[in-house]
């Protein structure tokens, strides 16, 4: 909370994300805004729907349109405007500045070309490496990422590897050309409990090898726990609040983290696989109430939040910023970490 | 080595298919198809006559026996002489099927090739108006009757009323001059007609890879769309593709265009097997019937060995 002078790697400001669906516009983000700094780790969570994988699609302009697009807003990473940028300049970030790993291990790589043959591509094509060059650049990062025997592996297809070697795969691709942010979409949802801590924790040590920042997208309040610094709560399209590991965990404000805490009691000991359940439902995004989206849950509920939504806090760069009328209270810093 | 033993057991397997076909077949033959003895007899024949033209013909043996004969020609290729003509079937196989494959061949490439360039044209351009125009003429021009697409382009291109450009029927080729001019507009009426069917089902294949995660991650790598599309889709979409083409090579060697044929009067396999069911002539329906059903077979080894070579996923076994 100190380093307030720094300037953000990213920046996301007010973004609005909206797709046309048969039923009507669905707005999938609803003016969020976050920073990410330099060389941390911050976790998305929220419930399935909430608009995490849209919000990291979006930083890479991947936005399946039709049918979905940036209504408004603007996405900054070192200072530039990303947000309209044109596609040839967008695509000289993605898998160099910016690289993203996606949940799926098993679909995620392209199963008719071979493991080497997928990351060369991304080497000739950032770094300008000869076939040859991209090769043992390729090799050292597979062995980087705990691969065995990489010079073998590289020529293997996909489905010859297990899901985790898959994600290593992924995750060696994503690193290989030394990116400033890292975006992990659930990167170990689908993978079992052994192989899961295995691959965070090569995530976790690559982080600190390659000075880079790490948005990792998930359900599981383990992870984030263990992982990252900061976390951002997503509920219904919105952040509800943003606000640094040791507060989520020991003083949630907002009563949609609160509840997610209260409903697990030994958080920093579990893993879980889905985020906790919260009775009650999950409003349609095509029939938003006109209040705070948690108000039909909420204990905290009254006239105020039914009528006007709550805004983020506005915050000094690292501060716990809040999107609620009745927060709980901010306990005095000290023993709570 | 792998690819010949399953090959051997790939053909062997394609034996019950080969049975199966030629044996329905031959049933309709000899029980609903037409009977050649009296054509083949002048007016008023005597008994004695009727039963030596139905010796000659095979008609006196019993089903069974028949049928046993037509697998014996079969497996060494060789059919005898046409009722109708005499003329040796293979012969007539050999100076028939060039024609066909001549005929037929320019509008299937086209037919294929142009399919899957509009298909990538649509697929990439995906609902905008590039994609709604080629879609619709799509449709357009696969609700127009194959019969009214051939006759208008033979009033348009070949006929006196219209341009006059190519004959308007008939093939005699001997240059290759005389061969485009004759083929010409065959070839635009059959690739008119194919090309709505190709393209909505090549662009249904590509769309269908396009929104695959292996593509978003391709994109979230920084891939340029024209590689996109020639590297991470066109590839992984070759297996429907193939297929579609693979298994539509027997019918383009064998039957040909029997419309067209009979249309443009040209003298290919189409237009011998339409006259072999409406005369009975065994011989040629038995033949085209059986290498008909044998092509599938290979079709099918060919399909699956260029499975195994564009998926890695595939073995053969
Ligand atoms: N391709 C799409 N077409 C239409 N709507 C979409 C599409 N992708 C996302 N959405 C909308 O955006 C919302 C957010 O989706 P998103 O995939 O970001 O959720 P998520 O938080 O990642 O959920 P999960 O945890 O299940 O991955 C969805 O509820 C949906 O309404
Ligand atoms: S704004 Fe009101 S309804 Fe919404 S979370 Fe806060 S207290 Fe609950
Ligand atoms: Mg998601």
């Amino acid at each position: 909370m100190a380093d307030n002078k720094e300037t953000p790697l990213l920046s996301v400001q007010n973004l609005i994300i909206e797709f046309a669906t048969e039923n009507g516009v669905v707005r999938a983000t609803d003016n969020i805004s976050f920073d990410i700094f330099p060389n941390e780790t911050v976790g998305i969570v929220g419930e399935s729907g909430c608009g995490k994988t849209v919000t990291g699609l979006s930083i890479l302009g991947l936005i399946p349109s039709p049918p979905g697009r940036i209504v408004g807003g603007s996405i900054k990473f070192m200072g530039r405007e990303l947000v309209g940028l044109a596609e040839n300049e967008m695509r000289k970030i993605r898998g160099c500045r910016i690289s993203m790993i996606f949940q799926e291990p098993m679909t995620a790589l392209n199963p008719v070309f071979t493991v080497g043959n997928q990351m060369t591509d991304v080497l000739m094509r950032h770094h300008g490496l000869t076939r040859r060059q991209a090769r043992d650049s390729a090799i050292e990062m597979l062995a980087k990422v705990g691969i065995p025997a990489p010079a073998k592996r590289i020529d293997e297809y996909p489905h010859q590897l297990s899901g985790g070697m898959r994600q290593r795969v992924m995750i060696a691709m994503a690193l290989s050309c030394d990116p400033k942010l890292l975006i992990a979409d659930e990167p170990t949802t689908a993978l079992d409990v052994t192989t899961q801590a295995q691959v965070l924790e090569q995530i976790s040590k690559l982080q600190a090898e390659f000075h880079m920042a790490v948005v990792l997208i998930t359900h599981d309040l383990g992870v984030v726990a263990e992982t990252c610094r900061r976390a951002i709560v997503m509920y219904c399209g919105r952040i509800v609040e943003n606000t640094s590991i040791e507060h989520l965990f020991t003083n949630p404000r907002h009563p949609y983290a609160k509840g997610l805490l209260d409903s697990i009691p030994q958080i920093r000991s579990r893993r879980l696989e889905e985020l906790p359940i919260i009775p009650g439902r999950v409003p349609d995004l095509l029939h938003l109430p006109p209040g705070c989206r948690f108000a039909a849950r909420c204990p905290r509920a009254d006239e105020l939040c039914n009528e006007q939504i709550p805004t983020l806090s506005p915050a000094g760069t690292h501060a716990d910023r809040v999107a609620c009328h009745h927060p709980y209270a901010a306990e005095p810093a000290g023993p709570a970490s | 080595m792998e690819i010949l033993q399953y090959s051997i057991r790939k053909l062997f397997s394609g034996i019950p298919l080969i049975l199966g076909v030629t044996f329905i077949s031959f049933v309709l033959m000899v029980y609903f198809g037409p009977d050649k003895t009296y054509e083949l007899l002048g007016k008023n024949p005597t008994p004695e006559e009727i039963a030596e033209v139905r010796v000659q013909l095979g008609y006196d043996q019993p089903f069974v026996v028949r049928y046993a004969d037509y697998l014996r020609e079969l497996a060494t290729l060789d059919f005898g002489n046409s009722d109708s003509t005499g003329e040796r079937v293979d012969a007539l196989l050999a100076r028939t099927i060039p024609v066909s494959l001549a005929l037929t061949a320019p509008g299937f490439v086209l037919g294929n090739v142009l399919g899957i360039l509009l298909a990538l044209f649509a697929a990439y351009y995906r609902s905008t108006w590039v994609d709604k125009t080629i879609m619709a003429s799509a449709v357009i021009g696969m609700s127009i009757s194959f019969l009214i697409v051939i006759i208008g382009f033979q009033i348009i291109f070949a006929s006196s009323y219209g341009l006059g450009w190519f004959p308007v029927r008939g093939w005699s080729v001997n240059s290759i001059g005389d061969y485009f001019s004759y083929v010409a507009v065959p070839t635009m009426a059959t690739v008119f007609v194919a090309l709505g069917y190709n393209t909505r089902f090549y662009r249904s294949v590509l769309v269908e890879e396009m929104t695959r995660d292996h593509v978003r991650t391709a994109k979230a790598f920084g891939v340029p769309p024209t590689k996109l599309f020639y590297k991470n889709i066109l590839k992984n979409s070759l297996i429907p593709i193939i297929t579609r083409i693979v298994f539509s090579i027997p019918l383009v060697i064998i039957s040909g265009s029997l419309l067209i044929e009979s249309y443009f009067g040209i003298p290919g396999v189409g237009k011998i097997t339409y006259d072999a069911i409406v005369s009975g002539d065994q011989p040629v329906l038995k033949a085209v019937v059986g290498l008909t059903a044998i092509l599938f077979v290979l079709a099918q080894l060919l399909t699956d060995i260029m499975y195994r070579a564009v998926d890695p996923r595939i073995t053969l076994k």
